[in-house]
């Protein structure tokens, strides 16, 4: 990793168009945006103006839009559905706004269920690793518990684990702070910075000034393209 | 790279089984409505097999390879089966164990004050073995009593309650021809169901005598019935064959005679019974249909509400394989168990009640086969479009579903 670090994300005048109800909703109207590895890219912007779409476009979940975005230096558009799956579940963590956590499950085996996916550890494996990253988030304590059961910010912890159990290279969170009172959310802050610290590209959508003054990088989103004048 | 298969599809399994405990108000009702379907499918045909027995049994009690020959013109047409034509059948007809050829008559016998009529056969000793008879009491008379025309009788168990009540004594006799008769057994048809087959000469109130005797005693020179027994099943055919020859070859043209065999009968009886089977198998294959209808409703139903269950384990990398297979693990083990219960309770309810009756109840191994099959194969049928509706979900949309 000398010289220039590779770009992980190149996306080239990706549009998006939603149709509800006959009303077409232009999500985003042409971004170009290129992340190199390594660096914490912070995504700001209006409630609306199509942060999240571009997020989920860039973590693999959405593959309907124009345009040609390469993750990795391979185009996105030629890959089958599973084959993005298993590079949601191998490269990228996410996190949510809203946890995502199943319900039903316990800290541990929510925390453990992509390096299940992934299918190349046994059970046990996959459960000691996530055991390892709970306790990194303090959550030693709570491997039993439900999602139910523990405080937002806890949830957000577990839901950081669960992200982080395959060693992703890129880190997406949107408003990961969103839901959270604010000692919480700087607790949260903190984590991922360190994440970042520790070698993580790092995306991550936000409407905190700090936090993006932290950051490398800030795009403005507005109106479904890239403003990048201030405010 | 085989173990990794195997414990991607064990943790996939583990998924939907907890899925199916997690609802299991709503699996019982899928399982049993499977169970329900599978049950009539096993049921269904255990009571086809038992009808199927129950006339083969019969045909087979008494005699498969039993042919009858008889004449149906008495009293006015002479040219029917004599004394002769019996051993004629013998010398020429290969595939013939034994034969019993029946002289017939009746009188009015005295019994308790009143006369009745009682039929009198004369038989040779072969006719207790081809007929089937079981001696209940004393003996049937031998070759020897035969061959000297003993003036002895055995009794029909009909005859015998008549004149005697429950046990008749020792050295009773009975009037016959003017002549008595030492009575030396009581027998009946071995197979009750002789009468249901075919009217039976021995049936309710006979005396039978030898062969001999009868011949002495009476100038009736047509034969009744010939019982002949073929030495196989396989060669049925060509005594009947053999001996309608010899009948026709040794009488006139107008000669009045049936031959008979209750392989035909056999044939036919199973093939009624394979149809009504079929038939049966086919209405309750109906209910099977709506149990897999039920699986595929229910599943649509899961499916509907675990869209953000499904969304989060797409957006984690599970694959829309894994989750189609977990979809159509769940559809599939419900329908087993449902398969399962309802061979259960399709073999367990005739086996109950074939306990209490004491008969011994077909259950058809292929039927438990076909019922366990078709089950997972409803299961898989009807799990397959909720599974690929799971699998195809809009990822964004799924994890922004409340
Ligand atoms: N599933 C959808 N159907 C229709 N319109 C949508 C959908 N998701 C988002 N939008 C619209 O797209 C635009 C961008 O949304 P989003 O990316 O969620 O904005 P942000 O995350 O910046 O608040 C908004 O106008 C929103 O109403
Ligand atoms: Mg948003």
């Amino acid at each position: 990793m000398t010289g220039a670090p590779e770009p992980v994300i190149e996306l080239s005048a990706i549009r998006k168009t939603y149709t509800k109800d006959a009303a077409i909703v232009h999500a985003l109207r042409g971004i170009d945006l290129t992340i190199k590895a390594g660096e914490f890219t912070a995504i700001m912007g209006r409630s609306g103006s199509g942060k999240s779409t571009l997020l989920h476009i860039i973590g693999l979940l959405d593959a309907e839009y124009q345009g040609s975005y390469r993750f990795n230096g391979t185009p996105v558009e030629d890959r089958s559905p599973d084959a993005l799956a298993q590079r949601r579940n191998r490269d990228i963590g996410f996190v949510f706004q809203s946890f995502h956590l199943l319900p039903q499950l316990t800290i541990l085996e929510n925390a453990a269920l992509p390096a299940l996916y992934a299918g190349d550890r046994s059970a046990d494996e996959c459960r000691e690793v996530a055991r390892e990253r709970l306790r990194e988030m303090g959550l030693l304590a709570r491997l039993d518990h439900k999602p139910m059961e523990l405080s937002n910010g806890q949830r957000q912890r577990a839901a950081i684990a669960r992200a982080l159990v395959n060693a992703p290279r890129l880190l997406l969170a949107d408003e990961p702070t969103g839901a959270l009172d604010s000692k919480t959310a700087d607790e949260i802050l903190e984590i991922m910075l360190e994440l970042h610290r520790g070698g993580a590209t790092l995306i991550m959508v936000t409407h905190d000034r700090e936090v993006a003054e932290v950051a490398e990088r800030t795009i403005h989103i507005l109106d479904g393209q890239t403003s990048n004048g201030m405010v | 790279m085989a173990r990794r298969a195997t414990a991607w599809f064990r943790l996939l399994l583990r998924f939907a089984v907890d899925a199916i405990v997690a609802q299991r108000g709503r699996s019982l009702l899928t399982i049993l409505g499977m169970a329900i379907g599978t049950a009539s499918v096993v049921g269904v045909v255990s009571i086809g097999l038992l009808g199927r027995e129950y006339v083969v049994g019969l045909i087979e009690g008494v005699g498969s390879n039993l042919v009858f020959a008889y004449g149906t013109g008495r009293g006015v047409n002479p040219e029917e089966i004599d004394f002769d034509d019996v051993p004629a059948f013998v010398a020429a007809v290969p595939g013939i164990q034994a034969i019993a050829p029946v002289l017939r008559t009746s009188e009015l016998v005295p019994i308790k004050g009143e006369t009745q009529q009682v039929a009198i056969l004369g038989v040779t000793p072969a006719y207790e073995q081809v007929r089937n008879m079981v001696v209940e009491s004393g003996r049937f008379f031998s070759e020897r009593e035969d061959a000297q025309g003993a003036k002895v009788c055995v009794l029909s168990e009909d005859l015998a309650i008549e004149l005697f009540g429950s046990t008749y004594p020792p050295d009773a006799s009975l009037r016959l021809f003017g002549l008595r008769f030492r009575i030396v057994g009581v027998f009946r048809e071995g197979v009750e169901s002789a009468a249901a087959v075919q009217k039976s000469e021995a049936a309710g109130l006979a005396a039978l005598i030898p062969f001999a005797t009868f011949r002495n005693l009476s100038d009736l020179r047509y034969v009744d019935v010939v019982y002949i027994q073929s030495a196989t099943p396989q060669a049925v055919p060509g005594v009947v064959r053999g001996v309608t020859d010899i009948i026709t070859a040794r009488h006139r043209e107008i000669s009045n005679f049936k031959i008979e065999s209750l392989d035909q009968y056999l044939v036919l009886a199973q093939r009624v019974s394979r149809a009504v089977t079929l038939g049966l198998i086919a209405i309750s294959a109906v209910s099977l249909l709506v149990g897999g209808i039920g699986i595929m409703n229910i599943m649509l139903v899961t499916v509907t509400e675990r869209t953000s269950d499904i969304g989060i384990r797409l957006a984690l990398g599970a694959g829309q394989r894994a989750i189609m297979v977990q979809f159509l693990l769940e559809a599939a083990i419900l329908s087993l168990v449902g398969g399962v219960l309802g061979v259960i309770l399709g073999a367990g309810v005739p086996f109950y009640v074939g306990w209490l009756y004491g008969v011994a109840v077909p259950v058809s191994g292929l039927s438990v086969t076909v019922a366990f099959t078709v089950s997972v194969a409803v299961g898989l049928f009807f799990g397959f479009y909720p599974a690929r509706k799971a699998a195809s979900m809009n990822i964004v949309d799924a994890l922004g579903y409340a």
